[in-house]
């Protein structure tokens, strides 16, 4: 047992350093190879990715219905820009003074993600807690109602922007590029998030997630604390959506509230979906696809959503279980996850 | 004292009274049936024990304390356990997932394990060892991996006790565990209860309808018809009490 447990850590080991490897590849190569439209698009697959994977855990492992997940974007997204616009773009400079540029960089632009994904978990425990106490249709209206809330909210506030959007730069330091659009990390948090999750979901503790998902009565009747279970979803998953909304505002440089209308709640709900209610996997794959999937299509012209749709309609119809059902990729081993299939009983 | 006493139990719904001044006591160790044409407030009583309802009245300790009102996660840590009469499985997870979810150590984990460390991999290989071993002693051992909903009927329920029992409860509740099932399969269960009372040192109420089914099993029967305990004693007495004939056994009392 010894042994193999090693060789396990070595390979996780490799793994990484490949991994790190590959993502400063990403982050210095590609604008070489890429142009400026695929490096977007690319970005902004790794955001849908980290959205639709955060609402997995709520939607498709918990099995509450949330169509409010932008809201929780808008608030990381906001907060972790009001943080870079006035306090950040100074420690910005007074480390770049200290640290080579692409350092110094690096060692800044961790805090505001981490500090969207906490106001963003902030949001999603104060909702959460008398959100979940509501089932099915009503917990649904109920975030749908907060989502747009904090939309409404974010427009009348000047200080970022309001109906003028807020762009990341700094009057009292105009020097500071609050700008990170690098592929290679923006990758590095999506992986370490989605990792975050499917680690937390394919355990013995969080086998909690699954069993509110299949009954709650019969979860309660073993030990399981219900409300807590799916409050703790709710607040990982605001966390993880705030850091995709600190991401997207950081890769852009330039955040609207339109970007997290309902409209958008209800693409990441598409996403979950469609890649299959309880699949990482899954969620990973739908976001990836219908993100490009409007730009594959742009040759089309005005057929363009005609056929997206389309497309929707007939994956629904084709695997009603969305594309991998509550399947995963099998590299659960890997990633000390090992989620295991259930198979029909012969 | 019992290790379950419930006394003076009223539960009202609305102008509808399911249960009525119920005194009710289970002994440690001891294999007890509530037994009540349908309607009779069996599992309502159930319901109120496990924490799925508050009593509107009355008392439930168990094990010296109050727990009615106490919710169900609660009442389960404090070692009670059940099954349900239209089985409750976690039905997309595997037979062993059912069991592994129920384990009381697998409610010990936090944010922290996402860092998989040894300690972490040595208590969940522990805890499924002993997911394992619980499908073995139910003899579901060769279907840990399939799918709670595509088991047969009778593995179901098997199933359902085996996670029920993975909550290492000191009381155990089995709501109708026979209903449904063929005389081959209820002759099979019924020595199982049995043996369950004696390998894992649980108490044991069960529900039923079917007296033939408790009579031969059980130390004491409790006999509740309209929400009213109208009998109790050794399954003989209850079998011959005239109220229990009148109320619920009628005319085939004596064939019973």
């Amino acid at each position: 047992m010894a042994p193999a447990r090693v060789s396990l850590m070595r390979r996780h080991w490799i793994v990484l350093a490949a991994a790190a490897a590959l993502l400063v590849g990403l982050d210095t190569g590609l604008p070489h190879v890429l142009n400026a439209y695929y490096l977007t698009i690319l970005t902004r697959i790794g955001v849908a990715v980290l959205a639709a994977v955060s609402l997995q855990l709520v939607n498709g492992f918990t099995g509450q219905f949330s169509i409010g997940h932008a809201g929780f974007m808008a608030v990381g997204a906001y907060v972790s820009a009001a943080l870079s616009v006035y306090l950040g773009a100074g420690w910005l400079v007074a480390l770049t003074a200290l640290l080579p540029a692409p350092l110094a960089r690096a060692c800044y632009f961790p805090i505001p993600l981490v500090a969207g994904g906490l106001a963003a978990a902030l949001a999603g425990l104060a909702v959460g807690i008398p959100a979940l106490r509501l089932r099915g249709d009503y917990l649904a209206i109920a975030t749908l109602g907060f989502g747009e809330i904090i939309r409404i909210a974010i427009l009348n506030v000047d200080a970022v922007g309001g109906a003028r959007g807020f762009s990341l730069t700094s009057a009292a330091q105009p020097a500071a590029d609050l700008r990170y659009d690098g592929l290679g990390a923006i990758y590095a948090v999506v992986a370490l998030s989605v990792l975050v999750i499917a680690r937390l979901v394919y355990s013995a503790g969080g086998l909690a997630f699954r069993a509110v998902r299949e009954d709650e009565t019969a979860a309660e009747s073993v030990g399981v604390a219900t409300t807590r279970v799916k409050v703790e979803a709710f607040v990982v998953s605001s966390f993880f959506a705030g850091v995709a909304g600190a991401l997207f505002a950081h890769s852009e440089g330039y955040v609207h509230t339109n970007s997290f209308a309902f409209l958008r709640s209800f693409e990441i709900v598409v996403f979950v979906v469609l890649g299959g209610l309880g699949s990482i996997s899954g969620a990973i794959l739908a976001a990836a696809v219908l993100t490009a999937a409007p730009e594959v299509l742009r040759g089309l012209g005005e057929w363009r959503m005609i056929l997206y749709s389309l497309l929707l309609i007939v994956t629904m119809i084709l695997r009603p279980q969305g594309l991998m059902g509550q399947r995963e990729f099998p590299i659960g081993r890997w990633l000390g996850t090992r989620p295991r299939q259930p198979h029909a009983a012969a | 004292m019992p290790l379950l006493e419930i006394h003076g139990l009223t539960v009202r719904f609305g102008g509808l009274t399911a249960v009525s001044s119920l005194d009710f006591s289970v002994e440690a160790g001891a294999l007890v049936a509530l037994i009540g044409p349908n309607g009779a407030g069996k599992t309502t009583a159930f319901n109120v024990i496990t924490g799925i309802y508050a009593p509107s009245s009355g008392s439930v300790r168990f094990d010296h304390q109050e727990i009615g009102g106490v919710s169900p996660h609660r009442i389960c840590t404090h070692g009670i356990a059940r099954t349900f009469q239209n089985i409750r499985l976690f039905r997309s997870l595997s037979a062993l997932d059912n069991v592994r979810a129920a384990l009381s150590g697998a409610r010990r984990s936090g944010l922290l394990d996402v860092v998989r460390g040894p300690a972490w991999t040595a208590r969940e290989q522990a805890l499924e060892e002993r997911a394992r071993q619980l499908l073995t002693r139910l003899g579901l051992e060769r279907l840990a991996d399939a799918k709670a909903d595509s088991l047969p009927y009778g593995e179901q329920r098997r199933l359902e006790i085996a996670r029920a029992l993975a909550t290492e409860p000191r009381l155990l509740l089995l709501d109708e565990p026979a209903a449904g099932m063929n005389p081959s399969e209820k002759e099979a269960l019924r020595s199982l209860v049995a043996r369950l009372r004696q390998e894992f040192g649980v108490s044991i109420v069960l529900i039923d309808h079917d007296v033939a089914f408790v009579m031969n099993l059980c130390d004491r029967i409790s006999v509740l018809d309209h929400g009213e305990k109208i009998a109790e004693g050794p399954p003989d007495a209850v079998r011959r009490d005239p109220k229990v004939i009148e109320a619920y056994l009628g005319s085939d009392a004596e064939s019973a």
